[in-house]
């Protein structure tokens, strides 16, 4: 089982060679490191030299982007966005924040560990992050995306009880989503 | 002579509050105390006859030593400029109760509001109590004294270990110093 997950098809292959230079990014730009993005965006630093390009819409986005702190009420948004984008889906966590609290560390409405509630494909360290930083972090991902690694989405599907307990237990209660997991999870045959 | 405008201010709200205490802080800024249930009847007066038509914010402060609560509305006049602060105190208590005053000034429904969810001050015959900007909180009131931001972060959030071999010698260090 667990080798049959790790092989790749030839169609899976040639669509990882694809899918990594035409990466759309939708960023979540709650925290202050949204500041250092449109550098990155614009022709200083220029993401789309790599096929990276923002994104207004979830369901047309591969890269869910989080800068920076997470509240318990932009926590919500973040799980209702990410179960909308279209699979494959990679989260990004940006700074020091989503790490492991940041300087929010004794906050009592920031969430400490981003992974604990979305899979959580790559970090990028520091508060906040230069431009250089968030390109090496994307290239990072793209090698991981030719490589067939970038599978975090999937654990989304197959832990979805671990994910979903944090989720209710930040919450306290199930929070209404519009998307059938365990439904999208049979479909992409994913136990 | 100093601060003229200001005492004309209190020399016209003084007869009808006899027992408020009026203090001027500096340039254009009143403070004034008064008991809590005279504060409806001096709001009243300051819109509809001393001209403070503007309602800057209401704020309040947890003191837990008292075992009271602080209100604090400030109270902005265009014409003369000049900032008054009615403070009153009500008993500290898990649901503290006062008047609203957003029959007169429609902005106080936010700011009572968002008391009530930060400090649990309900007040009653205001039309919206409901939560505010902590929609997603279930725990106390947490801008209380007695509500401990750390110990509650610790117990309630998962948290990352690290304890690289780096760092450990820098760690020891620190607490050595302290």
């Amino acid at each position: 089982m667990e080798e049959k997950l790790t092989q790749r098809s030839v169609w899976e292959k040639i669509s990882n060679k694809l899918s990594k230079r035409s990466l759309w990014m939708l960023h979540y730009c709650t925290g202050c490191g949204a500041i250092e993005l449109p550098p990155t965006m614009t022709a200083r630093f220029d993401m789309e030299r790599f096929g990276i390009s923002p994104m207004v819409t979830p369901r047309q986005a591969d890269i869910l982007l989080i800068t920076g702190y997470l509240s318990v009420k932009t926590l919500k948004r973040v799980v209702l966005t990410y179960e909308q984008m279209q699979a494959p889906k990679y989260v990004v966590g940006f700074g020091s924040c989503t790490i492991n609290g940041g300087m929010y560390w004794n906050s009592y409405s920031t969430m400490k560990c981003l992974d604990q509630y979305l899979p959580v494909e790559t970090y990028i360290a520091g508060c906040m992050p230069r431009p250089e930083a968030i390109i090496a972090s994307f290239n990072d991902l793209i090698a991981k995306i030719d490589r067939g690694e970038a599978n975090s989405w999937k654990d989304y599907y197959k832990n979805y009880d671990f994910y979903k307990a944090n989720q209710d237990r930040t919450f306290e209660g199930p929070i209404e989503t519009y998307n059938d997991i365990k439904a999208d999870a049979a479909m992409f045959n994913i136990k | 002579m100093e601060y003229e405008l200001e005492n004309s201010i209190i020399d016209k709200m003084q007869p009808e509050f006899p027992e408020a205490a009026f203090t001027i802080k500096k340039a254009r800024r009143v403070e004034v105390k008064m008991s809590s249930d005279k504060l409806y009847n001096f709001a009243v007066r300051m819109q509809k006859k001393w001209n403070f038509l503007h309602l800057s914010a209401i704020s309040c402060v947890d003191w837990l030593q008292d075992n009271e609560f602080e209100l604090i509305y400030h109270f902005w006049n265009y014409d003369e400029k000049v900032l008054v602060m009615a403070k009153i105190r009500i008993p500290r208590e898990e649901e503290s109760h006062f008047e609203t005053i957003s029959n007169l000034w429609q902005p106080a429904k936010f700011f009572e509001r968002d008391i009530h969810e930060m400090f649990g001050v309900y007040f009653d015959g205001s039309e919206d109590m409901e939560r505010f900007i902590l929609t997603e909180w279930h725990g106390p009131p947490p801008m209380r004294k007695d509500f401990i931001t750390r110990e509650y972060a610790l117990n309630f959030f998962h948290y990352r270990e690290y304890d690289p071999e780096w760092l450990k010698d820098m760690t020891a260090a620190g607490e050595a110093n302290e």
